[in-house]
């Protein structure tokens, strides 16, 4: 029982960034229909980008965010057209076309990490990462390690952007126009190509930041993509397909199904955990904890 | 025009029954049955995903689960190799129904990474768990007959291949597979049950998987998660789907031989670049999506109008 506060706050720390990977994920989906299986990638690529510029240049990683967002955003920007081609395709099952598709850039750039980012583990050394705080009170204690509260700070500084940004602006209403109505949304004036290739953009360059963090706070290596491709999805799953709403919830869940797996039971078993919630919820409930999903 | 084409099949299945007579070598022999073996995956794989629109990214799952139970059987049991592999397969065609009941309601994004999901998640299992020796993997008893092991392949897959044949192009059940994945809605509306007959063709899938896969444990004499429930099953399943042509029963088997051989090739020549394989499969699965969306098949002059018609 002493654990059980430090359980729930490591797992909402974890969770914190969980929520940035899902509300792309679920953005990406809502703009463009199509499942993006290479996110684990981008947040591989994002988080070696981080590593290497903090081994290259000695500054603080999370000064770097700003930077690794930017050049992944246009990175994602000028990718975009690519998927976009292959979605507006007229033969075939396009959307499954375009599930194929990102599979199979996420082969490949796991490949390519593979090769040139080798097979070992790292870790982002942060100036945050030794400092911690020690909460006592009420019987219980707890350590707050720097470098996941900072996370958390940012994981709810980044979802607050994305609100403001999704809710009261002309671009976040064209995008919540597009996610409703393709076809409508197009005749009231949404270009539905470049708001989809910014909404890529901001979600590549989100997941890397993310990818950066999670290098601060647990480890980077070539493989790590697909766990957090997995993650993403359970997150998006059980918030119901396109409601934003309900993410933070789910995300909160994740993080602390994993923290306590890791502090009670065996890490060995989580993602089976995982596996057996997701599979409980697609039965119990297809539309997700809220049943708002799509 | 549809019986030259059996005949055809007919020919090309007699021509591999010939091969073992004409093939001495050893490791060659071992070549031609992966090859068969490769044959059978792609095309279970592209029952689901071609015919029924549905992508499994689980494949391995299937195979693995086969594997593993006809070695548990085997050595735990000391059953015989046949009613082993076949239980492998039941047991592959159970896990299909399991999972595929609450996934299989829903749209094929979903399906794709719970399959995915499924897959990592008995690959774990697997790897704690006692009974299947865990990261160790299991030894079976060997038995050294590289022609039994390659008549036993062509069988499964042969039969596979008839079964599939008749059931997806001469029977009602592939039409009505096409109109799911075509329009799910309009399909209901003419009194078909998608579901249903989505997890049908999921469980027609998973059995020969399975089966394939209880072979190949016997076959090699040594299983472990890696081998059998790792990505790389699903994904050269995917590629040699994609490469070959979705939707066709001949198009799995063109792709199959073609990525078989390369990779025969490359595992002969470039093994020191292991890596470098996984690049080019992501290469070709992404390059097959944007430049040939109907795949090898598509580019043959005289299936061009055939496939066109199709899609």
């Amino acid at each position: 029982m002493e654990l059980l506060p430090q359980a729930l706050m490591d797992g909402i720390m974890l969770g914190a960034i969980y929520i940035i990977i899902a509300i792309g994920f679920s953005l990406v989906y809502g703009v463009m229909h199509v499942i993006d299986f290479a996110v684990g990638e981008w947040i591989m690529l994002g988080a070696f980008a981080g590593f290497y510029l903090t081994e290259w240049t000695h500054v603080e990683p999370i000064l770097l965010l700003p930077g690794v967002f930017v050049v992944f955003a246009a990175v994602g920007y000028l990718f975009q057209p690519l998927i976009h081609r292959v979605l507006s395709g007229h033969r075939g099952n396009p959307l499954l076309m375009g599930l194929v598709f990102t599979f199979g850039l996420g082969l490949m750039f796991r490949g390519l990490a593979q090769t040139f980012f080798g097979f070992y583990s790292h870790s982002i050394p942060s100036r945050f990462s030794n400092g911690s705080f020690f909460l006592q009170g009420g019987g219980f204690s707890m350590t707050v390690s720097s470098v996941r509260l900072a996370g958390l700070v940012y994981a709810l500084a980044i979802t607050g952007i994305l609100h403001y940004l999704l809710k009261h602006t002309d671009f976040g209403l064209g995008v919540r126009a597009l996610a409703q109505n393709r076809d409508a949304a197009g005749l009231m004036g949404v270009n539905n190509k470049r708001t989809s290739a910014y909404v890529y953009g901001i979600y590549v360059g989100t997941s890397a930041m993310t990818g950066v963090l999670i290098g601060m706070i647990l480890s980077l290596s070539a493989k790590m993509g697909p766990d957090f491709t997995i993650f993403a999805f359970f997150v998006v799953v059980l918030a119901g397909m396109g409601y934003l709403a309900g993410v933070p919830a789910a995300a909160f869940l994740l993080g602390i199904i994993q923290s306590f797996f890791l502090i009670y039971l065996d890490p060995g078993y989580t993602l089976l955990a995982v596996f057996a919630i997701l599979y409980t919820i697609l039965l119990v409930s297809p539309t997700g904890l809220f049943g708002k999903g799509v | 025009m549809r019986d030259r084409r059996l005949t055809r099949c007919v020919l090309a299945f007699a021509a591999t029954l010939l091969v073992p007579a004409v093939v001495h070598d050893t490791f060659l022999l071992r070549v031609f049955t992966e090859a068969v073996m490769w044959i059978g995956l792609a095309v279970t794989f592209d029952v689901l995903a071609g015919y029924t629109g549905y992508l499994n990214f689980g494949h391995s799952a299937f195979f693995g689960i086969g594997a593993y139970t006809t070695a548990i059987l085997m050595v735990r049991a000391g059953w015989h190799f046949a009613p082993a592999a076949a239980l492998g397969g039941a047991a592959a065609g159970l896990g299909a129904l399991i999972a595929g009941f609450p996934t299989l309601r829903l749209r094929g994004a979903y399906f794709a990474i719970a399959t995915w999901a499924l897959a990592r998640a008995i690959q774990e299992l697997v790897l704690m768990m006692d009974l299947t020796g865990g990261p160790d993997g299991m030894r079976l008893p060997a038995f050294l007959s590289p022609r039994f092991f390659y008549y036993v392949m062509l069988g499964v897959v042969g039969v596979t291949f008839f079964v599939y044949w008749f059931l997806l192009e001469r029977a009602p059940f592939g039409l009505k597979l096409k109109a799911v994945r075509e329009d799910e809605q309009g399909a209901k509306a003419l009194g078909l049950n998608p579901t249903m007959l989505k997890i049908q063709a999921f469980i027609l899938s998973a059995i020969p998987t399975g089966i394939i896969g209880g072979v190949f444990a016997y076959w090699v004499t040594f299983i472990d998660p890696a081998s059998t429930l790792g990505d790389l099953v699903s994904d050269q399943a995917l590629v040699m789907v994609v490469f070959g042509g979705m939707g066709t029963l001949i198009g799995p088997v063109i792709g199959a031989v073609l990525i078989f051989a390369f990779k025969t090739l490359f595992w002969a020549y470039l093994s020191d670049y292991e890596v470098l394989y996984l690049i080019i499969l992501g290469a070709v699965i992404a390059g097959s999506v944007v430049f040939l969306p109907d795949g090898v098949l598509g580019v043959l002059p005289q299936r061009r109008k055939e496939v066109r018609n199709l899609a």
